[in-house]
């Protein structure tokens, strides 16, 4: 638990904490990691091979509305080729 | 755990507590590796949106310290309210528990001798200690005394005796003196 303390007081602004507040934070994080694997795994194409994959929580995260702040952690895996067209495209736009 | 290089950023919950988590609800489920790493840093991402959203309904209700009632708002505000429930639960537990706790040192203090009375006792017992070892010294001391006063007179004995034996009447005059 004191390292989600620890997490938590790594927030911008964040002051203090109540010990009972710290305790809900932990017990709500522990709920969403449940929640994550669950949704990831139900909507997920890995069930058929009953594994659960990158992809899999990378898809909840996009399809989910509350999930969505995780889009910005999790990148889809894109092949390195289209990674590269797009850097090419980044730099012509600054070019011009 | 301390780690040199790691920044504030890096901080995230124990892999092993994920893992283990993971295995709970999802019995029988192989787990990729990166999926798992992707978790953990979820759940990073996850106390820093919850603790901001606590920390601006904190700020708008002018307290200082953020309280369980933020975090239980921020949830709702953020789509988890279905956590709420459980959550709840657990607080209930949590305030029992320490309610036991303070009930138990109370009632402790009361049956038996309170804490400064103790610490009275403790003082008396100290005093006592230093009063006897006082005392032993000093009879040490007195017994040394009586000891060294014994062998002067014994020295002054023998002297004398070997005085006796030069002239019995000299005697006679020390006896009188003495």
């Amino acid at each position: 638990m004191s390292r989600v303390k620890l997490i938590m007081k790594s927030s911008p602004d964040v002051s203090c904490i109540n010990q009972d507040a710290l305790f809900l934070t932990t017990k709500a994080t522990e709920l969403f990691v449940q929640h994550l694997a669950l949704s990831s795994y139900n909507k997920g194409s890995g069930k058929q091979k009953n594994t659960l994959s990158y992809s899999d929580l990378a898809d909840a995260a996009e399809e989910t509305e509350t999930f969505q702040f995780l889009t910005d952690i999790l990148p889809k895996k894109i092949l390195a080729r289209d990674y590269l067209k797009s850097l090419e495209e980044m730099e012509e736009v600054d070019d011009n | 755990m301390a780690s040199s290089s790691g920044n504030d950023d890096d901080l995230t919950i124990p892999r092993a507590a994920i893992n283990k988590m993971i295995k709970e609800t999802l019995p029988n489920v192989r787990v990729a590796n990166d999926a798992r790493e992707l978790v953990v840093n979820c759940c990073t991402e996850f106390i820093h949106l919850i603790s901001s959203e606590a920390n601006e309904i904190c700020n708008k209700s002018e307290k200082k310290t953020i309280s369980p009632e933020h975090v239980i708002n921020a949830l709702e505000s953020l789509g988890f309210g279905s956590y709420i429930a459980e959550v709840k639960d657990v607080l209930q537990e949590c305030k029992t528990v320490a309610l036991k706790r303070r009930k138990a040192s109370s009632r402790l203090e009361n049956l038996g001798i309170p804490e400064e009375e103790l610490l009275r006792q403790q003082q008396e017992l100290f005093a006592k200690a230093r009063q006897q070892q006082a005392e032993l010294a000093q009879q040490e001391w007195l017994q040394m005394q009586q000891a060294a006063q014994q062998a002067q007179l014994a020295a002054a004995a023998a002297s004398a005796g070997s005085a006796h034996q030069a002239g019995s009447a000299q005697e006679e005059e020390e006896e009188d003196d003495m």
